[in-house]
């Protein structure tokens, strides 16, 4: 769901990584394998945490009771739009 | 008949686990008594002393890489799994939610939490600080808590609209505020002596500051406090003060019978880069007779340059060309470490800490015995 602090199976720190990997990769234009590498995951364990990991909280995080309410007084918005 | 002693060549011989395509031959050390006739390999501390040595490769304050040659395994492994789990490090153990009306639950939130490693003055983390113990009787359990044995921590967090972002801004960290909670923002608050160890550079703090912990939209927070203890490895691993602490035998390489031309550059391609050079070979080698090498004056050789590097992949053992040219082997007694700190400990340190840690275990066990035979 959201980046693990460390790796499930050495312990190395990963929380940190996946920021910077994804600027890497989005703004530099890096490979991942290049990328893992400027982040210094020399492993394979480490390796697998950062670049198999899927951002999912960013989906949750649309379900808010505030992202709720913003829907709401759009649809007022619309409905007297209508009118 | 008398028995000859064993010559410097067969001592060297009897250390190496032989390393062939399909099979590992000798892999139990034979240097102790009555595994050769005549011989005496009683375990000797003279002996120990001149044979023992240690070699670091690499020494950076959160990595560092090093051999002990000339022991047993049964040592270097006590080692390894003493900086695993043996060493005592700070973190957290306890969390009070007060509010958390994130999208990560409570109990993933608190193990999150724990797993940030945390750096602070060395002497109030080794020396000041002791061990907490859960009381016996549950309802004194706020009497137990003292400046020597918990470090308290906050993080207050509350996710709000920034007015000041720019209309249609999408990057959710400048559409609001605290819209990532980062390892950054948990607070320390000293008690008592701890104004004294743990001020300034010696404060304790996070050693990753950019640890994503949470991420936030408006209106959500997160409102707590925590209690750090010292903790061993072998309770949970967030106490480990080690990545990794592993050790590897030290590759033994052997070219028996000359590997020229051609060959001698597929068989540098069969390792990885480093371990094997090319050279030219001497006129005074081409004339040596027996060598292999007469009238190949100029051609280039396979040497053996750096064997350490090798990650022992065997490649070379699958080609024709190289059958019973090359010998591979490890070193049993030589054992190349690589000590990865989270942080808390230095990696050099850590390894002291071990030696220091199983000398304790030693004479603790020396007491017993002693009393077991009275």
């Amino acid at each position: 769901m959201i980046i693990p602090i460390r790796c499930f199976s050495c312990g190395k720190v990963t929380g940190d990584l996946w920021e910077k990997f994804v600027k890497l990769i989005e703004e530099e234009n890096l490979t991942d394998g290049d990328a893992l590498d400027q982040l210094g995951c020399k492993r394979y364990c480490c390796r697998r945490m950062v670049m198999t990991h899927v951002d999912l909280i960013e989906k949750l995080l649309k379900y808010t009771p505030d992202g709720r309410n913003y829907k709401k007084i759009e649809m007022q918005a619309r409905n007297q739009e209508q009118r | 008949m008398p028995h000859k002693p064993p010559t410097q060549e067969e001592l060297e011989r009897r250390k190496i686990v032989g390393i062939h395509e399909e099979t590992i031959t000798d892999v139990s050390s034979s240097d102790y008594p009555h595994t050769y006739p005549g011989e005496d390999h009683s375990w000797d501390i003279e002996s120990f002393k001149r044979n023992f040595r240690i070699e670091f490769h690499q020494n950076d304050p959160f990595e560092a890489s090093f051999s002990l040659i000339g022991c047993d395994a049964s040592i270097a492994n006590a080692f390894r799994r003493i900086m695993i789990a043996d060493i005592p490090t700070l973190a957290i153990e306890t969390v009070f939610i007060n509010n958390n009306t994130s999208v990560i639950q409570d109990e993933v939130l608190a193990h999150r939490l724990g797993l940030i490693p945390f750096k602070g003055g060395k002497e109030g983390l080794h020396k000041f600080l002791k061990w907490w113990r859960k009381p016996e009787d549950e309802s004194q359990i706020n009497n137990s808590y003292y400046d020597f044995n918990t470090v308290s921590l906050r993080l207050e967090v509350k996710c709000e609209h920034n007015e000041k972002a720019a209309a249609g801004e999408t990057d959710p960290t400048k559409l609001y505020k605290h819209a990532h909670v980062y390892a950054r923002d948990i607070e320390f608050c000293p008690v008592g002596r701890q104004e004294k160890y743990f001020s300034g550079d010696n404060a304790i703090a996070p050693v990753n500051p950019d640890i994503l912990i949470a991420k936030l939209r408006p209106g959500q927070e997160i409102s707590l406090s925590m209690h750090m203890h010292k903790g061993v490895g072998s309770d949970h691993a967030k106490f480990s003060p080690v990545a990794t602490a592993s050790y590897r035998l030290m590759p033994v390489i052997k070219i028996e019978r000359p590997i020229l031309g051609k060959d001698a550059e597929k068989f540098a391609k069969c390792f990885p880069k480093g371990v094997i050079g090319l050279e030219k070979v001497t006129k005074q080698e081409a004339a040596r007779e027996g060598s292999g090498y007469e009238g190949h004056a100029g051609e280039v050789k396979a040497v053996v340059v750096d064997p350490m590097r090798d990650t022992v992949s065997r490649e070379c053992l699958r080609h024709a060309e190289f059958k019973d040219k090359v010998k591979l082997g490890r070193r049993r007694d030589h054992f190349i470490f690589l000590v990865e700190s989270t942080g808390q400990w230095e990696s050099d340190a850590i390894f002291l800490e071990a030696v220091a840690h199983l000398k304790k275990k030693a004479q603790d066990l020396e007491k017993q015995v002693i009393n077991m035979v009275r």
